[in-house]
């Protein structure tokens, strides 16, 4: 697979990750990997936040909604 | 989440259960007052509406434990309840070092709750609405009163086995469920000792009573230690026996 944002440059790169988002192809230029917190439990317990995070890669055009709406 | 803030939680919860709940109690016991309840098994809540004012009271209970499930479950697992606290540590679910703070910071909410209603409704809420303090009802014994106490409680307890301790449970209804669970427990049983079903939620009532020259009703306050504590155990430890595989 290629990367998308790259071919809509012109250019063929090889995508390395899926954005879980859109699902779009992207190579390490164009891609972010996020990490979110997870947390376990919950009533009657208190919640507790992991240790790990988990990591999550999308496209830099998501991210960018995910981050600046 | 330090000990400190999940106290806090369990404060202000308990707070907030006492204010709206028992609040409801005592503003019932003040509309009625005047009235001819019927009989000498009504003291005034039932001479408006008959088992509607305990429905109405019931529902009162109901919104401010779902609230309180709802806004501070995560925070501390607003247990707002000694006998639920102690039925998780019975069962080794909840641990040790963190009972006592727990219930003591319950029974202070719990207190803050009354005085804070007793504030907001003037000397008559304690006067004549007792601010909502729970007692065996005329003609029931010590016995019938920790029973009813144990039935109800053993009801809430084994729902918040069901509904939430259990992981197959499913997600999001707990806090719903529990609430209307203990309104409609109060439909039934409120008039028999009150349906308290927490050790805390008659301490706060009974304390601001004793203080602002209130009835005094501490002879009662072993019914709702041994009846609520009984019946959260025995639904614990008999939820864990049916639904172990």
């Amino acid at each position: 697979m290629r990367c998308y944002l790259c071919a809509l440059d012109g250019k063929t790169t090889e995508a390395v990750a899926i954005c879980i988002v859109c699902g779009m192809g992207v190579c390490m230029d164009h891609l972010v990997r996020d990490e979110i917190e997870v947390w376990e439990g919950g009533y009657p317990f208190p919640s507790k936040k992991l240790k790990r995070k988990l990591p999550r890669i999308l496209c830099k055009p998501c991210y960018a909604v995910y981050h600046e709406g | 989440m330090s000990l400190a803030k999940r106290c806090l939680a369990e404060l202000i919860g308990t707070a907030i259960l006492v204010y709206f709940g028992a609040g409801a109690a005592a503003i019932t016991l003040m509309i009625s007052k005047g009235s001819s309840p019927p009989n000498p098994f009504n003291i005034g809540i039932g001479a408006l509406g008959g088992l509607g004012d305990w429905f109405a009271i019931g529902m009162a209970f109901a919104i401010a434990i779902a609230g309180v499930i709802y806004a501070l479950g995560r925070v501390s697992g607003a247990h707002i309840n000694p006998a639920v606290t102690i039925a998780l540590w019975a069962t080794r679910r909840f641990p040790s070092g963190d009972v006592v703070p727990y219930i003591v910071a319950q029974l202070i909410g719990a207190s803050l709750g009354s005085l804070l209603f007793a504030a907001s409704a003037g000397s008559d809420a304690v006067m004549v609405g007792g601010l909502g303090a729970t007692a065996p009802f005329p003609g029931i014994s010590f016995g019938q009163a920790v029973l009813a106490e144990a039935m109800g409680t053993f009801l809430l307890m084994m729902v918040i086995m069901g509904v939430a301790v259990d992981e197959r449970a499913p997600q999001g209804f707990a806090g719903l469920i529990i609430g209307l669970t203990v309104g409609g427990v109060i439909t039934t049983t409120g008039n028999i000792a009150g349906s308290s079903l927490n050790p805390a939620r008659t301490f706060g009532p009974y304390l601001i009573d004793h203080i602002m020259g209130g009835p005094v009703l501490w002879s009662h306050y072993p019914i709702y230690v041994i009846g609520p504590v009984l019946g959260a155990l025995v639904a614990a430890f008999l939820y864990d026996m049916l639904a172990r595989e």
